[in-house]
């Protein structure tokens, strides 16, 4: 490619809108004549601006006139307006530590290259005055700190006030607004699990089911053998004793069985198909639909109800190895159907019942439908007639999956010069504490993976790079891994945006997860953003994540099936490694909180009206390390996708976490001197 | 600093090292088309790709069908032994390019297009690259259904060199009998022969054999989304804001981008209507009109240019990936301040303005990684496509539509008021460009955003304006007027809808209307800043000059509609902002 020419320098102006700024320093604006204007800059015909097919009431008059706005407001808000558009850079007031000289490199800009021709134009007295010893521009331009923001959105507003235009969208002001959660109406489809007892069904149906719901579906699976089961403990309870489902009553030669069997699936499809109806988007049932007739008779039923759709998902597996695993795991996890059976009883008679499913059972084959069929959990797919863009995601994401016994590693890079400070997002550099922590993490990782493969991933900001910069891992930088745009906020401390924007601060707390700040992102965007980064996630291995507090909260949401609400208040520490294991059903968790002090950067989410801000100098983990265990003991105790639920009604216990014995082995080392918590600031070098 | 995503040391891409994607299928099972899809996909997405045609490579050096020796295509019987070795030495020529691609020119995938439809041939292919460290999959096309195979022959087949001066019905008739005969012979491809991908009925069905690696799979997502049924996808910028300078301030429409998204409603109903008259005339097939749905970015600016169509009842989806790129530490900065305060990465993004990453900004990119899934779901989508978006968005994804390198990504220029039309087409898209609009920020915000308008400064740089042979201004004219007369219904019917009782504002309507119309006219000539624009070095920066000349221009063509309206006053400044204060409480 040529090279575009390099731009000669503009002088700061904005030739388009106005021609030539203010040169006065009189507060009362002038203007250029009109004639150097562009003569679009005036308002235009009335036509255009008021939609056609929108009957405007209030033009019936006719008038011309204000309603309540007195002109010269309005030409004062004008006249604003004219100094936004014309204004030059304001530099920031803030003085960022951002740029150390030499961590920051070639990046920095030039520190007192400030053009002499940038001054402030009249009318604005509060813009920050540049006096040449400025610091770098660490917020740029309409950050909330410097008053221009709001300058921006009075005069807008009263524009908007004599505008006579019928409703239109809400606009803009303040630092961010609560959205609305996008609409997924028009997705209802039914997922019809197809496959032989222990080929992972359930476990698919889990997955997608997390998938789906972390992706804001609404998703729920219909399990029939949990129907049949509590049908049975309902029986039971009731005085009925005890229902033999035992592998005779899952013969095909037992017509009595059969006809209660599906019964209970036609059952469970109903109340699926009436809830999709009502509010679902995603159902899945989770049966063996082995037949063809079965199958046929299910798409026959979807195919009334106006706007669903059917998609099978056949789980075919013929690998002894994971056969054998299934059906291990099914006769030791406690199914009641089970209850009061010696371990190899159990696993004979499931071995029987798979035999009799086997006699029957047909894969699909039929062209017709649009199916998804996984042999070997994702070794071989078979992707047919897909219609739309969630199912073909979901095919995607299906193909991804594999079995293989991995850990994800996620750590929160180390303290940053920012969380010292209290300012949220920025780029800076660790504080030393922080760089502690970069050095102390290889040997926690080491201790943990032994020799085993590890890729770390980190995000484009110095302060993950440097938290990862002493590991001697492969190394992937990932955009979508920056931490949460805050937008105008971008640099400031919760203090300041409380003090400034106090409305606003507050409906962030009311429904977190859906504030947008205003030019950057809420946790939904984050989400949608990280979609990519969990798809890549499923088909890697070990994998250790270095990245951000928003971040890390919303990959954790995902492995843990956090709902929307706890999304944002997760606890995700400074200097605290945590250790996700995938299990077959839900995830094993694992911390190891490092001894080295930080600044506490989570906000509860306020009971009443105020938050706690974060504080600096919370207890380091080695100092009062009895403490700290308990309370990261009782965050990730149960966990309610940890064990399998067999009656549907979160009957299981959660697998409950060991402390690890990591952070003693830290504590010695401590002592023995290997290794020196330091809580307080050092200079350090490099 | 600079590092786009995964970028290793090799230079290559994704960590995913040497491709090699060997084409296998019966002649007409539409290889070549979802050769081509693909290799415009990992292009896009920054990974060196080239496509080898077996086919191409014997035109080139055999010529034409005359050239060709009788039994070359013969599979009954054994052929002659200078063909055979003719068949060897233009086989292996083509392997040797394709090593030459990786190990020379630093490329990473290669699509090898051709039948490939022998086992044997097969394994030797394999073993030979495998060999030399590249990771070979087979992607089969197979194809079920006897019309999609005879129009494939109609559509692509007929054009091709082989059967230059041929009579069509004899042309598909000698094509069939060579896919009958090679049908003998064909060997589908099993598990056994290593990692597939098999793609039935262009989407249909497809099967995934053992495919690994980031770069695989996310071909294998790409091939599960793509689709041939006709549709079409327009783009068009979203309208001026208060602040265009800044991406966080995310500010409003201004009055002119109010009026610009009633504008573009018009000019896109009207075009849509324009090219169903088109199809009819040209005697395609009518079928039920493709529903329109439209994307816009999260940001207020673009939702707001959508809003006319949210008032109509169109299905108007906000993505928030789709936001313009990020501007970084640069965010509203003017060019001269940016260079002024970052020499060093100006200087940077200046060499690589495709995959610079300033401070905290994206690069061109982070933003195709970004929009990733949009073009998943662009492909997957079948309805009609209106994507209100910015700049740099727009020029991510048509480039990706066109085929265009990554390193004109930043240089395709999309100026506000310009409608692009992209129909998917057999072997790549028909893009055409309509101009509906005029007014005060179009090709605008130059120097002023600097980051997502820098390819403003290169001016007719990877336009995608058409060459076609179309006749755009008078494409253009003829929208406008459709447009206009859109407009007027509409009007009608406000004016019936208001009732009898107020003659003055339907007065005020029209008369304000035929203003309108004046300036309107004048678009199809492109406004005189455009054409000053070429002889100056770039449009990034205006002179003062060059200004003025834009707006005294324009005020002409406007003047008569725009002050019948303006109370006098204007040789006092302070009259003339009150003035325009006064007319900015009719809006």
């Amino acid at each position: 490619m040529s090279m575009p020419p390099p731009p000669p320098p503009n002088k700061g102006k904005s030739p388009q809108l106005t021609p030539s700024a203010p040169s006065t320093s009189s507060k009362s604006p002038t203007l250029s004549p009109p004639s150097a204007r562009s003569p679009r800059t005036k308002p235009l015909p009335m036509t255009g601006i008021t939609p056609p097919s929108q009957p405007d009431q209030q033009s019936q008059s006719g008038s011309v006139g204000p309603k309540h706005v007195d002109p010269e407001v309005l030409a004062d808000a004008v006249s604003k307006l004219d100094m936004i558009r014309s204004a030059p850079a304001p530099m920031s007031q803030v003085n960022s530590p951002a740029v150390t000289p030499g961590a920051s490199g070639a990046s920095s800009p030039k520190l007192f290259g400030i053009p002499g021709g940038a001054q402030a134009p009249g009318g604005l007295e509060r813009l920050p005055s540049h006096d040449g010893k400025q610091s770098v521009p660490g917020t740029p331009h309409f950050g909330a700190q410097t008053d221009l923001l709001r300058t921006l959105d009075e005069s807008t507003r009263v524009l908007r006030q004599t505008s006579k235009a019928p409703s239109r969208a809400p606009s803009v002001s303040g630092i961010g607004t609560v959205v609305e959660k996008p609409d997924y109406s028009e997705a209802k489809i039914v997922v019809a699990m197809v496959g032989l007892p222990a080929r992972g069904k359930s476990y698919l149906s889990n997955k997608l089911m997390r998938y789906l719901r972390w992706l804001e579906y609404n998703v729920d699976v219909f399990n029939v053998g949990q129907l049949r089961r509590s049908k049975a403990r309902a029986a039971m309870q009731t005085g009925g004793g005890k229902v033999d489902h035992s592998a005779t009553y899952f013969s095909h030669s037992n017509a009595e069985a059969s006809k209660i069997r599906e019964q209970l699936a036609n059952e469970s499809l109903e109340s699926l198909i009436s809830w999709l109806k009502k509010e679902g988007n995603v159902g899945i049932m989770d049966a063996t639909n082995s037949t063809r007739d079965r199958r046929e008779w299910i798409r026959h039923r979807v195919a009334q109800e106006p706007n669903l759709q059917l998609m099978f998902l056949e789980s075919f597996c013929d690998d002894p190895v994971v056969i054998a695993a299934n059906v291990a795991l099914k006769a030791s996890s406690g199914d009641p159907d089970y209850a009061g059976m010696s371990r190899e009883d159990a696993e004979r008679d499931f071995r029987k019942r798979i035999e009799q499913y086997e006699s029957v059972y047909q894969t699909i084959t039929e062209p017709d439908i649009s199916y998804c069929r996984i042999l070997n959990v994702g070794q071989r797919v078979t992707i047919n007639r897909i219609q739309s863009y969630l199912q073909s995601r979901v095919a995607f994401y299906l193909m991804n999956l594999h079995l293989k016994p991995r850990s994800i590693y996620l750590s929160r890079h180390g303290e940053s010069m920012y969380n010292v400070e209290g300012k949220i997002g920025g780029d800076s550099d660790l504080s030393p504490r922080g760089f502690e922590y970069a050095k102390a993490l290889p040997a926690l990782v080491r201790d943990n993976i032994g020799d085993g493969p590890l890729e770390v991933w980190t995000s484009t900001l110095q302060r993950t790079q440097q938290t990862g910069s002493y590991l001697p891992f492969e190394k992937k930088t990932w955009k979508s891994l920056d931490e949460l745009d805050a937008g105008v906020c971008d640099g400031m401390t919760y203090e300041e945006i409380e003090e400034k924007y106090p409305e606003d601060y507050e409906s962030r707390d009311e429904d977190k997860f859906n504030y947008r700040y205003r030019g950057g992102e809420s946790y939904r965007d984050v989400v949608v953003r990280l979609e990519p980064v969990i798809m890549e996630l499923e088909r890697q291995e070990n994998i250790l994540i270095i990245a951000h507090q928003a971040i890390l909260r919303c990959l954790y949401a995902y492995f843990h099936g956090k709902t929307q609400e706890e999304l944002p208040y997760i606890k995700i520490p400074l200097h605290t490694l945590i250790k996700i294991s995938p299990r077959a059903y839900g995830c094993h968790e694992e911390r190891y909180p490092l001894p080295i002090a930080a600044v506490d950067t989570h906000r509860p989410k306020p009971k009443g009206k105020k938050g706690a801000t974060p504080s600096i100098g919370a207890p380091p983990a080695a100092e009062e390390g009895e403490g700290d265990k308990n309370e990261a003991k009782e965050e990730f105790e149960s966990d309610p996708n940890a064990a399998r639920d067999y009656f549907g009604d979160k009957a299981g216990k959660g697998l409950g976490v060991k402390p690890e014995s990591v952070s003693r082995i830290l504590e010695q080392k401590v002592q023995t001197g290997d290794m020196a918590p330091t809580a307080q600031h050092e200079s350090h070098k490099e | 600093m600079a590092a786009p995503l995964y970028v290793t040391q090799s230079g290559r891409l994704f960590h995913a090292g040497l491709i090699l994607i060997v084409t296998v299928g019966l002649p007409a099972r539409g290889k070549t088309h979802i050769s081509r899809a693909l290799e415009r996909y990992l292009r896009w997405l920054g990974v060196k790709t080239r496509v080898y045609s077996l086919g191409d490579y014997r035109r080139k050096v055999l010529g034409g069908a005359k050239n060709v020796p009788p039994d070359y295509f013969q599979t009954k019987s054994p052929r002659s032994e200078a063909t055979n070795a003719l068949r060897r030495r233009i086989k292996n020529e083509i392997e040797d390019q394709i090593m030459d691609f990786y190990t020379v020119q630093g490329g990473q995938v290669v699509i090898y297009d051709a039948n490939n439809g022998n086992v044997k041939n097969r394994k030797d292919c394999y073993q030979k690259f495998e060999s030399k460290g590249v990771h070979v999959i087979f992607l089969e096309s197979i194809c079920d259904q006897e019309e999609i195979i005879t129009a494939n022959i109609r559509s692509v087949k007929l054009s091709s060199p082989d059967y230059a001066g041929w009579d069509a019905e004899r042309a598909v008739a000698d094509y069939w009998s060579r896919i009958r005969d090679q049908e003998q012979v064909y060997d589908t491809v099993t598990a056994d022969e290593g990692p597939f991908i098999k793609v039935m009925n262009v989407g249909e069905r497809i099967e995934v054999n053992r495919i690994e690696g980031y770069l695989q799979t996310r071909c294998c997502f790409f091939l599960m989304n793509i689709h041939t049924k006709p549709r079409t996808i327009y783009f068009a910028r979203s309208g001026q804001s208060l602040i265009e300078h800044s991406y966080k301030a995310d500010s409003d429409l201004s009055p002119a981008g109010w009026e610009y998204a009633e504008r573009m409603k018009a000019a896109v109903v009207a075009r849509r209507k324009a090219l169903r008259e088109e199809k009819r005339a040209n005697g395609e097939p009518m079928t039920n009109e493709n529903p329109l749905l439209i994307w816009t970015s999260a940001r207020r600016r673009a939702y707001h240019t959508a809003w006319p169509f949210v008032h109509a009842g169109f299905k108007v989806v906000q993505k928030p990936i789709m936001s313009e790129i990020n501007p970084g530490v640069w965010d509203g900065l003017s060019t001269g301040e940016a260079m002024d305060l970052y020499p060093d990465e100006w200087d940077r993004f200046l060499s690589d303005p495709y995959a610079h990453r300033a401070p905290r900004a994206e690069s061109y990119h982070d933003l195709s990684v970004r929009l990733e899934p949009v073009i998943f779901e662009l492909e997957r989508c079948q309805d009609d496509l209106l994507i209100i978006g910015h700049a740099s968005v727009i020029r991510c994804l048509l480039a990706y539509l066109v085929g265009l390198p990554p390193n004109e990504v930043p240089a395709v220029e999309i100026a506000r008021g310009d409608l692009v039309e992209v129909t998917p087409a057999s072997y790549g898209v028909i893009s055409r460009a309509f101009h509906f609009w005029s007014g005060e920020g179009r090709g605008d915000a130059s120097g002023e955003n600097l980051y997502e308008n820098f390819a403003e400064s290169t001016s007719g740089k990877g336009s995608v304006l058409p060459d076609s042979g179309v006749n755009f201004a008078a494409d253009a004219f003829n929208m406008e007027k459709e447009a206009q007369e859109e407009q007027n219904t509409s009007k009608q019917k406000l004016a019936k809808s208001i009732g009898k009782g107020n003659k003055s504002l339907l007065a005020r309507l029209n008369s304000q209307s035929n203003g309108n119309t004046d300036g309107t006219k004048s678009a199809p000539h492109l406004p005189p800043f455009q054409e000053n624009a070429d002889e100056e070095e770039g449009r990034l920066i205006k002179s003062p000059g060059s200004e003025i000349n834009y707006s005294s221009g324009n005020e002409e063509v406007l003047s008569e509609g725009e002050l019948q309206d303006e109370p006098q006053g204007e040789g006092k400044e302070g009259g003339s902002l009150r003035a325009r204060a006064m007319s900015i409480l009719e809006i």
